[in-house]
């Protein structure tokens, strides 16, 4: 760790925020700030799957987030669990705006596993909503 | 600082303080409970437990006679962190004179 | 070193300017001062595996990445305890668990230290 004041030192705490915070899912973003208001837009292509405390599962690609969990997502699709025959219904969202008060869970997709998943052959309930 | 200082009680958390290294009750939301030793707390009664023992009773409605039937299940924990927001009432252990 | 990596790596790839939010965030919670107990605790719980309780009744265990004063989470290596039942996260391996949904967190018995915790937990309630 640099010990001198300024711009050095600086990089340095930041280093450690950077990589000590969950919230930093994404290496390259650009900062809009506006009133007050950061929100992060990544130039990454990373694919995340959201779970809401309603308990639905939304995948999309994470355009961006704020220090609320609010989250931006693009190409995104719903996730339909059920125990019926044709397992796991896929539903187009598009872009969409997720507030953050309303997700359980983030997780990167990790896109070889989920190529290998076969959807129509996985049977489950839907998750259970969260009750604060 | 005195000792009587420290074991006075003038607000709820203080009785709660009291209770550090010992066995105690709480409830939680969502028809749970648990039992175990207090070792750490804040003001939002988030906690870490030792040894602890949860029991969640569920109940369930038998679908021809409409009886109610209520399950418990208990399970026990070396150490569990449980956050706060969940906590319902907190009891210190019983004292014995 | 791992700081040194970190460093190195961030000069090659640029500012994070994510981290500068979080750095200015830091800076405004110290002009605030929050008693933060459990989030100490957690930081240096840091690299140890964790099962997470969710008040959705989900359990994931994984090694702790990091943890933030919201008591966020984000997990490494992460499974669903019950895998059978909830196969919605199969093809998830690290994820953000946002505090709030947090119900429980099952602790590693090498991570507990109980009277530094005793200690702590002293030294919170007289600053409250």
């Amino acid at each position: 760790m640099s010990t001198g004041p300024g711009l050095e030192s600086l990089v340095d705490r930041m280093d450690v925020y950077c990589a000590s915070y969950p919230l930093d899912l994404c290496f390259s973003c650009v900062v809009i700030m506006e009133n007050f208001v950061l929100i992060l837009f990544c130039l990454s292509t990373e694919t995340i799957s959201v779970i809401t405390n309603d308990g639905r599962n939304i995948v999309g690609v994470l355009k961006g987030f704020d220090q609320a969990t609010n989250i931006i997502l693009d190409e995104s699709h719903e996730r339909v669990y059920s125990t019926r025959v044709e397992g796991v219904q896929q539903l187009v969202l598009g872009l969409y705006i997720i507030r953050g008060d309303n997700i359980s869970i983030v997780g990167e997709l990790d896109e070889e596993l989920d190529s290998n998943l076969d959807l129509s052959k996985l049977r489950a309930h839907p998750l259970k909503p969260v009750i604060h | 600082m005195g000792s009587e200082e420290e074991s006075a009680v003038k607000e709820p958390l203080d009785l709660i303080r009291l209770s550090l290294d010992e066995r105690i009750y709480v409830k939680l939301r969502s028809d749970r409970e648990l039992r175990g030793k207090l070792h750490a707390y804040d003001q939002h009664l988030n906690m870490i437990l030792g040894d602890v023992e949860e029991i969640v009773t569920t109940v369930e409605i038998d679908d021809e006679t409409y009886e109610e039937i209520v399950r418990t299940t208990r399970r026990t924990i070396p150490f569990l962190f449980v956050r706060g927001d969940g906590v319902i009432l907190v009891s210190p252990p019983l004292r014995t004179a | 070193m791992v700081g040194s990596y970190i460093n190195t790596h961030k000069f090659l790839s640029g500012f994070s300017s994510s981290s500068l939010y979080l750095f200015i965030a830091h800076l405004l919670s110290l002009n605030n001062p929050v008693l933060q107990l459990f989030f100490s605790y957690f930081k240096d719980l840091v690299g140890k595996e964790v099962t997470v309780e969710l008040k959705n009744d989900l359990a994931i265990r994984g090694i702790l990445h990091s943890v933030d004063q919201y008591l966020n989470i984000k997990l490494e290596h992460t499974r669903v305890v019950d895998q059978d039942k909830y196969p919605h996260m199969l093809s998830v391996r690290n994820c953000f668990i946002r505090g709030s949904v947090v119900r429980y967190v099952q602790l590693p018995p090498d991570g507990v230290d109980v009277d530094l915790l005793h200690d702590a937990t002293r030294r919170e309630a007289r600053g409250g």
